[in-house]
């Protein structure tokens, strides 16, 4: 750095010169205590604030990637009621009409209107369909009392207004005995006050779909007991379909728009050659399968699904689906704990799902409902639009199974990467078709950003949905973690300030203003690097002892921080999308890491400390060996 | 036996509005065991001469010769160290060292052990003629006179025997400018030295062996 003049000279190579040369400098130095000792003590106090504000910097940002581990923001979005009406519904048995209030949704809201300048998503919003699969093994039970299709041949004429019994001629779907009597009954009628029951003819045979509903009784049962429990079923599904298509419109078909949703067939000679014939067939083939359906459910992240949000849904065994897995659609699945055992399968097994029809509905009206669109709009059964085969990564058990509202998983819910599933594949398999709800539209956002995402959501004036959030505390937690954001920022600044300030101020002091020392040394012989050898030695060691107290004072003051702040601050970790897995040591060996840190942040700031030091007292010393001494006791004369 | 030789050296510089010309081709030869006095007004060019004797600058033109060997050749920071001692009017000691300690200095600077340094800086300083107690003294607390004995003595402490002095008793009573010659002289005439003086006391000058007089940069005796 400086012109080595002299240096090569033969005996300054001696030990004994550098040894002088840090002797006198460090003498000198002790020989201005009050400058020595205020240097030291001012270094220390900057690296003291470098320290603890470096630490509590890093502190707060491994704090903050905990923090985001453990907490999630998700959101909900639910299609508000646009208004509740009043249903009269005829009850046969009480011959008398029933009331009930239905929230009627206004007309149907896109999820596109959740793509929105502002939102900041880190899993987009968009309303999940489930997808219906059909696997070999028999999933569902009530064959015998729900979705029988059946030839009936009535024993009586009569108004099917009371229990009216018919013989059962032929099975077409579900358990039910040929020969048997049973009793059909038209027993809810519509809303609307049009209720009129349907007539049958003795003798004749018909053909309906046929679900059980209510204790028999009329005329035709007065032989029945009360206490024999005989019930009664009801037509429920004609061959009309309700298809759907992917903006949420019907698919036109003209039976659905000319008869009832009940209405059912006489079966006449070559009946099953005409269309209404043909579609009975695929119907009875259509409702067989619904007993050999698994419920798919197609996700961007698991933690979208509230049930594994709030934790009452775990992985037991095998892991979750990664990021990564879900964002490049690979072909792994979790299932249930019970599916599992149905299907005999373990974490690792490969699971076909041939997926043959969507519903936009929440995934846990599988378990209680039917879907009443089963066939297509041209009158047949769904076809399967996708097959393929998943890894089964992991095991689920749902703790909150039945009851869970709206918003839980289905009992044998298989739940996919939605990417796995070729786009729009199921645009014309769509068998029902709702309004977004908090079952099965979520979204995902940073941290934190829940009121930057409700501005930029306000701003687009969309009325009608309900948003829902769902961060575990983080808001609550969030003000804590600014708090030490700032106070951190606030040392480190003062820390950075002070140190550059006390640097300059000091070097300025112990180089500039031993310009006479510095003459002198040269007038001696010295050379330019000894010159700045004998005065920055003495400086430098002030400032590394300052430095190490400070840092070291620093490093202590950061531990009774890290001290602090873990039996002040309680977080909820309930959530983990992975298998859980905490033990007491975990606190502990945070604690140690986090003390750890601070030691390597005390020695990197004092690193960087020192480096500012030399480069500040470098740039003095070379102002000052610029000058020929000459010049520099010239000017101390003047 | 040391001797300079000064021949046609002229040196120039710029101060903040023009270019001064502080020595113009003097030619001159000093050889040890006489004292020299270079006297002349203020501006005359004799302090410039004398930092060119020392090596503190170097001479635009014309050559100065050690011994033979040209300066402007030599390593001048060793120079100093081994040959050419300076002592100014301001004595221009270490604040923060004692007496002792600062003619210690250019002794440890040489590869001295301490011990060694310590015995010939008190013969130095008692040399100078200053007593013990004086030793354990910073400058501050000694008079001007001690503190210029100080000079001299870390000057004799170094290993060269030429003794370059700008004005040395120019902050002293004349009590102490008497013993100050009186070093200077004894140094030349008894320790060989080749003792250099720039003054413009005319009682130094009258008192030195050889008494050159500069103006306007020029070497006019």
């Amino acid at each position: 750095m400086y012109e080595d003049e002299g240096w090569a000279d033969d005996y300054l190579i001696y030990e004994e010169v550098y040894t002088m040369i840090f002797y006198y400098s460090i003498k000198q130095m002790f020989r201005s205590p009050l400058k020595s000792i205020l240097f030291f003590l001012l270094v220390g106090v900057s690296a003291f604030l470098l320290a603890l504000g470096g630490s509590l910097s890093k502190m707060n940002a491994e704090m903050v990637r905990e923090f985001e581990d453990i907490f999630t923001t998700i959101g909900t979005v639910e299609q508000k009621d646009e208004s509740v009406v009043t249903i009269a519904q005829w009850e046969a048995d009480k011959k008398g009409y029933v009331y009930r209030r239905h929230g009627i949704p206004g007309k149907w809201i896109s999820n596109a209107v959740l793509d929105f300048e502002g939102a900041g998503y880190m899993l987009e919003a968009r309303q999940r369909p489930y997808f219906g699969a059909r696997i070999e093994e028999k999933v569902r039970g009530g064959d015998s009392r729900y979705l029988l299709v059946a030839e009936l041949t009535a024993e009586a004429s009569d108004v099917l207004e009371h229990s009216v019994p018919m013989r059962v001629n032929k099975v077409l779907g579900g358990n039910l005995n040929v020969g048997d009597t049973v009793y059909i009954c038209d027993h809810y009628g519509d809303g609307d006050g049009s209720y009129e029951p349907r007539r049958v003819e003795k003798g004749k045979t018909y053909i309906m779909e046929l679900n059980e509903t209510s204790p028999v009784h009329g005329p035709w049962v007065e032989h029945i007991a009360p206490e024999e429990y005989v019930f009664e079923y009801a037509a429920t599904n004609s061959v009309a379909s309700y298809q759907y298509t992917m903006d949420g419109d019907r698919v036109f078909d003209a039976m659905a728009e000319t008869e009832d949703w009940n209405t059912f067939d006489e079966v006449t000679e070559g009946f099953y050659e005409t269309e209404r014939g043909m579609r009975w067939l695929e119907l009875a083939k259509s409702q067989a399968y619904d007993f050999h359906t698994v419920p798919v459910e197609p996700v961007d992240g698991t933690e979208l699904l509230l049930p594994f949000y709030r934790n009452e849904a775990q992985i037991t065994e095998g892991r979750d689906i990664t990021e990564e897995e879900y964002e490049e659609g690979k072909k792994v699945c979790l299932i249930p704990v019970e599916l599992a055992r149905i299907l005999r399968k373990g974490v690792g097994d490969s699971l076909t799902l041939p997926l043959y029809y969507a519903a936009y509905a929440p995934t846990a009206r599988f378990d209680g409902t039917f879907l009443t669109s089963i066939l297509n709009a041209g009158g047949k059964a769904y076809p399967v639009f996708c097959e393929q085969d998943y890894e089964i990564a992991g095991i689920y058990e749902n703790t909150s199974v039945m009851g869970g509202g709206e918003h839980d998983l289905a009992k044998h819910e298989v739940i996919v990467p939605w990417n796995s599933i070729p786009e729009h594949a199921w645009e014309d398999n769509i068998a029902c078709f709702e309004p977004m709800s908090e079952g099965n539209t979520s979204f995902r956002i940073p941290n934190g950003t829940i009121d930057d995402f409700m501005e930029a959501w306000e701003k687009q004036g969309v009325e009608g949905l309900d948003i829902k959030f769902y961060d575990k505390g983080y808001s609550q937690l969030q003000a804590g973690i600014e708090n030490r954001k700032l106070m951190a920022g606030i040392f480190l600044i003062s820390g950075c300030m002070l140190a550059v300030m006390i640097l300059c101020f000091f070097s300025n002091l112990f180089i500039t203003g031993q310009q006479e020392r510095i003459a002198v040394e040269r007038l001696l012989g010295r050379t330019k690097k000894q010159c700045a050898l004998s005065i920055l030695t003495g400086l430098f060691v002030l400032a590394f002892a300052g430095t190490a107290a400070g840092g070291m004072a620093g490093w202590m003051a950061t531990g009774s921080a890290v001290e602090a702040t873990e039996s002040t601050t309680e977080f909820d970790t309930t959530f983990s999308n992975t298998v859980i897995d905490s033990g007491d040591g975990e606190e502990t060996e945070n604690t140690a890491a986090r003390q750890n840190n601070g030691a390597e942040m005390a020695a990197l700031t004092g690193c960087m400390l020192m480096l500012t030091e030399v480069l500040i007292s470098f740039g003095f010393m070379r102002q000052v060996l610029r000058k020929e001494p000459l010049q520099i006791l010239g000017g101390l004369e003047e | 036996m040391e001797r300079i030789e000064v021949k046609e050296v002229s040196y120039s510089y710029q101060n903040k509005y023009q270019r001064i010309e502080a020595v113009k081709e003097v030619s001159c030869t000093f050889e040890s065991g006489k004292m020299y006095a270079i006297t002349g007004e203020s501006g005359s060019g004799k302090s410039t001469f004398l930092s060119l004797l020392a090596g503190l600058d170097c001479a635009e033109s014309g050559a100065i010769r050690i011994n033979g060997k040209d300066l402007s050749e030599m390593d001048r920071d060793a120079c100093r160290r081994n040959q050419i001692s300076v002592v100014y009017q301001a004595f221009h000691l270490f604040p923060l060292l004692t007496a002792l300690e600062n003619v210690m200095y250019p002794l440890e600077l040489q590869g001295i052990s301490r011990r060694e340094a310590k015995k010939q800086a008190a013969e130095c300083l008692e040399e100078v003629g200053l007593e013990e107690k004086i030793l354990g003294q910073y400058p501050k607390m000694m008079s001007g006179g001690e503190q210029q004995r100080v000079t001299i003595a870390r000057a004799m402490a170094a290993k060269g025997k030429i003794l370059l002095a700008d004005e040395p008793t120019g902050n002293l009573d004349s009590e102490n400018e008497a013993h100050i010659v009186e070093i200077l002289k004894r140094m030349a005439h008894e320790m060989d030295y080749l003792v250099i003086v720039v003054t413009h006391n005319p009682e130094i000058a009258r008192q030195a062996d050889v008494c050159m007089k500069m103006k306007d940069g020029r070497m006019i005796i």
